[in-house]
């Protein structure tokens, strides 16, 4: 297995987004990886656009080809260098990268997306998190970084539910302190080794994390100023109107896979049942 | 001992003109080419870390004009390719402390990934 069978071939230069062509520099990805076989993190995801020659392209949206390449082929490279926590790769349309990988991997990815001289992401842009309360993980944590020497982003994906604690990464990105706290106050996702964890935008007396999808609208509590204890007092909430809940479909077919309703069966059954409670618009 | 004329700044704020570069990542390559001994060939993160120290290394051997140096490492300035060397060697040990050549952990639940979830 002799290390001169991958050649450092050069990668053609990329065109930045405005046709520009710059001598930036290019990672060395050897562009024929003999010794990778596929593993089952960089199968061909399903949600990547695959253009099909009987469907019509639904728009004038041109694709960067080359760049899409060159993005897929580092994620390969990742998923190939790190087995041990890469669940999948994939691209979305807008030819952002997004590395899925299971939550006690999140330091070393991070570690070696930041100081590996191929990747070289030293930028840590954002940290978010999704609610989907389906799921059994429910909390999707979102790290989105940014490469300064290739000019290229990724996003790291992994998962976690209420109770599961994740690694936080603050001794590696100094950003990572603000943000969590900010994950941490808004889902409750709870980060290990944070040096200073507790609330960030919600006030004080703040009970609950906002951000969750079963946390109401409107919240839990009001507060309002009582003459009487000349102070600032904390109730629960008592709206003047009643919440209107509108059921407002846009004239564009959003997912062309979902045209039939799934729950047909239940609606035709439970027809001639009287409507829910005031304020409702029945759409269908 | 020769006297060199060195660059005036790197233009980084925080990042000095480095005295002998040629010194600084030889002995950086060579420390991080021991520490990849430590983790098993089967690896892929060792082979192809090995083949761009390997390259980087040779250009540093026969080179011996910085400017000219730069130019073929391709990575910016020399400064920041010693940068890039310390980050790497960093890289190296935490990968081989973390076993991360290793089969998957776990998979994920089944529909975790799933967008959209209906």
């Amino acid at each position: 297995m002799a290390s001169s069978l991958i050649r450092h071939i050069a990668r053609p230069v990329l065109t930045t987004s405005k046709g520009f062509l710059s001598a930036a520099t290019h990672r060395n990805i050897p562009s024929t990886l003999v010794l990778l076989r596929r593993t089952q993190a960089t199968a061909p995801p399903g949600a990547a656009a695959a253009a099909t020659p009987n469907v019509p392209a639904p728009s004038l949206v041109r694709v960067n080809v080359e760049q899409r390449k060159a993005l897929l082929d580092f994620g390969q490279y990742v998923a190939e260098c790190l087995p041990r926590f890469v669940q999948h790769v994939q691209m979305t349309s807008t030819n952002e990268l997004e590395i899925l990988i299971h939550p006690d991997g999140i330091f070393s990815v991070l570690a070696f997306l930041k100081d590996h001289t191929n990747a070289q992401f030293s930028s840590l842009a954002d940290i978010t998190a999704i609610d989907v309360p389906t799921r059994a993980y429910r909390f999707e944590l979102a790290y989105n970084l940014l490469s300064l020497r290739f000019n290229s982003r990724v996003r790291v994906k992994t998962y976690t539910d209420e109770l599961t604690p994740i690694a936080s990464v603050c001794d590696l990105f100094d950003a990572a302190n603000w943000m969590e706290r900010e994950v941490w106050d808004m889902y409750g996702v709870y980060f290990t080794n944070h040096p200073d964890l507790r609330r960030i935008l919600t006030d004080y007396g703040f009970e609950g994390h906002p951000m969750r999808k079963d946390f109401p609208l409107p919240g839990y509590t009001e507060v309002r100023y009582d003459e009487e204890q000349r102070r600032v007092v904390i109730e629960p909430i008592e709206l003047t109107q009643d919440y209107r809940k509108f059921d407002l479909s846009t004239p564009w077919e959003t997912f062309p896979k979902f045209r039939n309703p799934i729950h047909d069966d239940s609606k035709k059954a439970n027809a001639p049942e009287p409507a829910a409670a005031s304020g409702n618009e029945n759409k269908k | 001992m020769a006297s060199k004329i060195l660059k005036a700044t790197t233009n980084i704020t925080g990042l000095a003109v480095s005295k002998d570069p040629h010194y600084a990542l030889k002995l950086l390559y060579g420390k991080i080419l021991r520490d990849l001994k430590k983790i098993p060939e089967t690896s892929v993160y060792r082979k192809y870390t090995e083949d761009t120290i390997n390259s980087r290394l040779a250009h540093v051997e026969n080179e011996p004009n910085i400017a000219r140096l730069e130019r073929k490492i391709n990575c910016g300035q020399i400064e920041e390719v010693i940068v890039q060397a310390e980050n790497e060697l960093m890289c190296v040990r935490r990968m081989a402390l973390n076993n991360v050549w290793g089969p998957l952990i776990g998979q994920a639940p089944p529909n975790q990934w799933k967008w959209p979830i209906a």
